[in-house]
């Protein structure tokens, strides 16, 4: 169970449930749902997961580390707000985009701190930032949307080199980054080792509080650039929009095969997380399914794909 | 441990016939398809405004309506995703009410770009292309419903207005009413405008903490019959039974309160109204006949001395004349 | 402190730490507001205290043995709606009651039976049925409300014995009852020896699965109690009544000192968290403070509550 640093990454595993499944719902969903694998319906899936792509990217870093971030959601609204006021107060894009980082950077920091440091719980911890956060952004706005932001945002959004739209280009190369970080450098091993056996990683002498720190503060600081993506999405800054939004993140981070112990799991899994969620939604819109079983779907497939996980994880275990 | 195993399978092979089963639904085919969008399945209003949504179209021939609310209750970035989605879809026409009135615009424009034609009822957009907006002035029923409960109270004492959801049309608007009634009775004082969310135990809540903070309340004006009934059930449980509450609305158990004498009066949004009115305007506008680009449904006071036509299950109510509401 | 804490036990200390937070909520308020300091006040603070206490009750055994129940808001939600329903239908309060009970208990063995027989894991497994059990809700509400309860059926929520509000009653019932079970019973030892380990309670012989079906049952049941005192309190159901319960409840039981990772906490933890909840809020009522305000302030007294508890843990662990 204990794994040293830098001995932990490629392991022979099997395929997560979720990969099956993903191709699955999008093999379903193109021969039966009218107008799913048209263009524009395919750059609209694009677009909607792409702001859950980039929270589940980082998050699953945070889950790996045995930790977990509640407070993303009301954050990603904080930072959206931040970001419109400061476009109706007359900055340019960039300066805003900046502050929206540096405060969702300075969330990070400090829920890192608590978690690593104080060793307090995450789970504690970010329930606490995302009152504050909520809070914040109600206080800053009297629970009003930010509007008359001018055209900087939206046109950035609007923005699709080669057909693709600039949400998902983002999204993308996060996860590409993300890819990198997690595995081919040393806070990569970091992470893997935090969520492993965080003793023997301080033992050998890595800095284990900057890593944990680092997991954190990356979090924060995608959700700032991810504020970005929201508010030209919405063309105005919204305190409540995200509200919940850390919830479909953590279950597209699980639903991808990674566990909330020992450091376990695979950053494509969040993909097809990501995706299966994506694409379930869409093709329930489409087929014009009632909410409220819609709400029920959602549940069912949770419980599928965790039960899929188990069963083969028993199955291996049962014939190794 | 083969049970065990039985189990599990029967479980995944549930858990995987259900969604296909939901999705293998029978398709919809007739003459105009309407998609309706809702702020939430939770809030009895919106199931008038559906009421009459499908009253309407079943009256005037339209296929079946596919219905739009999200799964969290009104939650922004779902309706986005829904309005979006429904664009691709291609209904004839769209009915849309906004969960908050500007940050769907952006979403509203790509409708008017794909050539959707699409009618705002309920609560008005801040942008974007629409064929009419059929809705209340909320304003003018914050104002009209807070000098009911004011002239009722004599003119003077204490009040506490309790809101809905901050930054909603709805609220905003109904407590600007409230508040320019209050300037028309110089000498009462607003004790307290603490907002309830729409929601019935928050308002009970904060009317129950209220109540100990200010020994004597005369009125309360609620910008929701929801928020209303909660904190009469607060005055009631307190033994407070002389303060006046009024709310916004018009759902049948408001109408039962008026009639109980616990509510004193209602300010009509009748959702079933604005449903039907909405879907004929919709109709009406793909049968190439003129629609006025505004329709502002009148609405009353309601109290004890006019609640008989609200006083009438859904399934028995009719859908108001096209030439008495179009003007 | 530390003198107190080898006398009393950390419990103790806890305990008395989130009682001086209590006093300190209070005389604050008491000094800045009219009508706080009196009797019909703190009942009033009670009386809104119980109905989270009674919600977080179930749960907070759940994680006194290690587990989670996301589901219990939801749970809620629907018991009350079905219970709604059959009240209108027969008249009867005593099968509404039943409906309540028995349909929010048959939810819990099933989160319980998830947990214990499929061997899923509690965050999610609870996840899935949080929007299966809110979906459920919504398809038989339709979006109407049922509203309406008889006179001595609403005594339950709304009614006083002895100038004291009944609910105030069944907090302390539960919290009596529920104390034995955790103090004075063995079954009590067991669930604490579970949540602290589940490995090492296997091997000491005791019945794992068994206890962890309990716990999930007894969360049901005690989600079935509180939508009857809602109902009564309130006299109307909908379907998205539980949802805003659930940060709540959890905020409730943290600021109480109960442990996500199991054997640590009471439920005269969780009464005390409900209560300063419930204080602070009213606090905020009586001084007419925007309630845009509300996430933070509860946020930040999550967060003061936990570094309270390390700064009291820290000190000793630095003195031997």
């Amino acid at each position: 169970m204990s794994r040293a640093p830098g001995a932990v990454v490629r392991r022979q595993r099997p395929l997560p449930s979720i990969v099956a499944i993903t191709a699955l719902f999008a093999v379903a969903a193109s021969l039966a749902v009218p107008g799913f694998t048209t263009g524009p319906n395919l750059t609209n899936v694009g677009q909607q997961t792409a702001i859950l792509l980039m929270l589940s990217m980082p998050m699953t870093l945070v889950i790996m580390s045995e930790g977990l971030d509640l407070s993303a959601g009301a954050l990603l609204s904080l930072c959206g707000v931040v970001l419109a006021k400061l476009l109706v107060a007359g900055s340019g894009l960039p300066l805003a985009l900046l502050a929206s980082v540096a405060v969702g950077f300075a969330f990070g920091i400090f829920n890192g701190v608590l978690v690593s440091v104080l060793t307090l719980p995450p789970f504690v911890v970010t329930l606490g930032t995302l009152g504050i956060a909520q809070g914040a952004a109600l206080v800053v706005t009297d629970g009003n949307a930010v509007t008359g932001i001018g055209p900087a945002a939206a046109s950035f959004y609007a923005l699709a080199p080669l057909a693709i739209p600039i949400s998902l280009v983002i999204a993308l190369a996060m996860w590409a980054i993300t890819h990198v970080l997690l595995y081919h450098t040393r806070f990569g091993n970091g992470v893997f080792a935090i969520g492993g056996n965080r003793d023997a990683l301080v033992l050998a002498g890595a800095p284990a509080h900057r890593y944990h720190i680092g997991v954190y503060a990356i979090m924060g600081a995608v959700v700032g650039i991810t504020a970005l993506l929201l508010v030209g999405r919405m063309n105005s800054g919204h305190p409540t929009v995200a509200i919940g939004m850390e919830f479909d993140a953590i279950a597209a981070v699980v639903l991808g095969g990674t566990a909330f112990e020992r450091g376990d799991g695979r950053l494509y899994g969040t993909v097809f997380g990501v995706a299966t969620i994506g694409i379930v939604r869409n093709a329930l819109n489409l087929l014009g399914i009632e909410s409220s079983m819609q709400v029920v779907s959602i549940g069912v497939l949770v419980l599928l794909v965790i039960l899929l996980d188990s069963w083969r994880k028993e199955k291996g275990r049962a014939a190794p | 441990m083969e049970a065990l195993k039985t189990l599990r399978m029967t479980a995944i092979a549930a858990a995987i016939a259900a969604p296909l089963l939901a999705g293998a639904l029978p398709a919809q085919a007739a003459n105009e398809r309407l998609a309706a969008f809702y702020k939430n399945q939770v809030d009895p209003h919106f199931a008038l405004v559906r009421g009459g949504v499908e009253a309407m179209a079943k009256q005037m021939g339209a296929g079946p309506v596919t219905n739009y609310a999200p799964t969290r209750p009104n939650n922004l970035a779902e309706q986005l995703s829904q309005i979006e989605d429904v664009t691709v879809k291609r209904p004839d026409a769209i009915l849309f009410m906004a969960v908050d009135p500007r940050g769907v615009v952006p979403a509203i424009e790509k409708v008017n770009a794909a050539g959707i034609p699409i009618v705002n009822y309920n609560d008005r957009v801040a942008g974007g292309k629409f064929v009419s907006y059929v809705g209340a002035d909320d304003f003018k029923l914050g104002l009209d419903t807070g000098r009911y409960a004011l002239k009722a109270i004599g003119g003077e004492g204490g009040v506490v207005i309790i809101e809905g959801v901050k930054g909603s049309t709805t609220s905003d608007q109904r407590v600007a009413g409230f508040r320019k009634a209050l300037e028309e009775f110089p000498k009462v004082k607003l004790l307290a405008s603490q907002p309830a969310n729409f929601q019935r135990l928050p308002a009970l809540q904060v009317m129950e903490n209220l109540i100990q903070g200010h020994p004597r309340i005369d009125a309360v004006l609620a910008a929701a019959d929801a928020m209303a009934l909660g904190a009469i059930e607060a005055l009631e449980a307190a033994g407070r039974k002389n303060t006046k509450v009024v709310g916004i609305n018009g759902v049948p158990e408001a109408i039962q309160a008026i009639k109980a004498g616990r509510l004193l009066a209602t300010g009509e949004f009748d959702g079933f109204k604005i449903g039907c009115v909405a879907t004929e305007a919709a109709l009406r506008y793909l049968r190439k006949e003129p629609v006025p680009s505004e329709i502002i449904l009148q609405g009353i006071v309601i109290d004890r001395s006019n609640l008989g036509p609200w006083d009438v299950p859904m399934e028995k109510r009719t859908c108001p004349k096209w030439a008495d509401v179009a003007r | 402190m530390t003198a107190l804490r080898d006398r009393f036990g950390d419990e103790a200390v806890a305990f008395a730490l989130r009682l001086l937070l209590i006093a300190a909520v209070g005389v604050a308020l008491a000094v800045f507001t009219e009508g706080f300091l009196s009797a019909a006040n703190i009942l009033n603070v009670l009386r809104q205290a119980s109905l989270i206490f009674l919600l977080a009750s179930g749960l907070t055994l759940v994680l006194l043995a290690g587990g989670f129940d996301l589901s219990v808001a939801s749970n809620l939600t629907l018991a009350a709606c079905l219970a709604a329903g059959v009240m209108q239908a027969t008249g009867s309060p005593t099968f509404g009651a039943l409906t309540a009970l028995g349909c929010s208990t048959v939810a819990g063995i099933a989160n319980g039976l998830a947990v214990t027989l499929l061997r899923l894991p509690p965050f999610l497994a609870t996840y899935g049925t949080l929007w299966i059990l809110q979906g459920l809700a919504f398809q038989y509400m339709g979006g109407n409300e049922i509203y309406g309860f008889p006179a001595g059926f609403r005594q339950l929520g709304t009614g006083f014995l002895w100038g004291v509000p009944v609910p105030v009653y069944l907090m302390a019932m539960v919290l009596v009852l529920g104390t034995l079970l955790t103090r004075k019973l063995n079954i009590g030892y067991e669930i604490y020896a579970i949540g602290a380990n589940p490995v090492a309670a296997r091997l000491s012989g005791i019945p794992v699965r068994r206890r962890q079906l309990l716990v999930y049952t007894l969360s049901g049941l005690m989600a079935g109690v509180a939508a009857l005192v809602y109902l009564a309190r309130v006299n109307s159901a909908d379907s998205g009544i539980g949802e805003p319960l659930l940060l709540p409840v959890i905020a409730a039981i943290l600021i109480g000192g109960t442990s996500l990772f199991g054997g640590v906490g009471s439920l005269l933890g969780t009464v005390a968290g409900a209560i300063i909840l419930s204080l602070v809020i009213n606090g905020m009522n009586l001084l007419n403070v925007r309630s845009t305000w509300q996430p933070l302030v509860v946020g930040a007294v999550l967060l003061v509550a936990v570094l309270a508890d390390l700064a009291s843990r820290g000190r000793r662990e630095r003195i031997g």
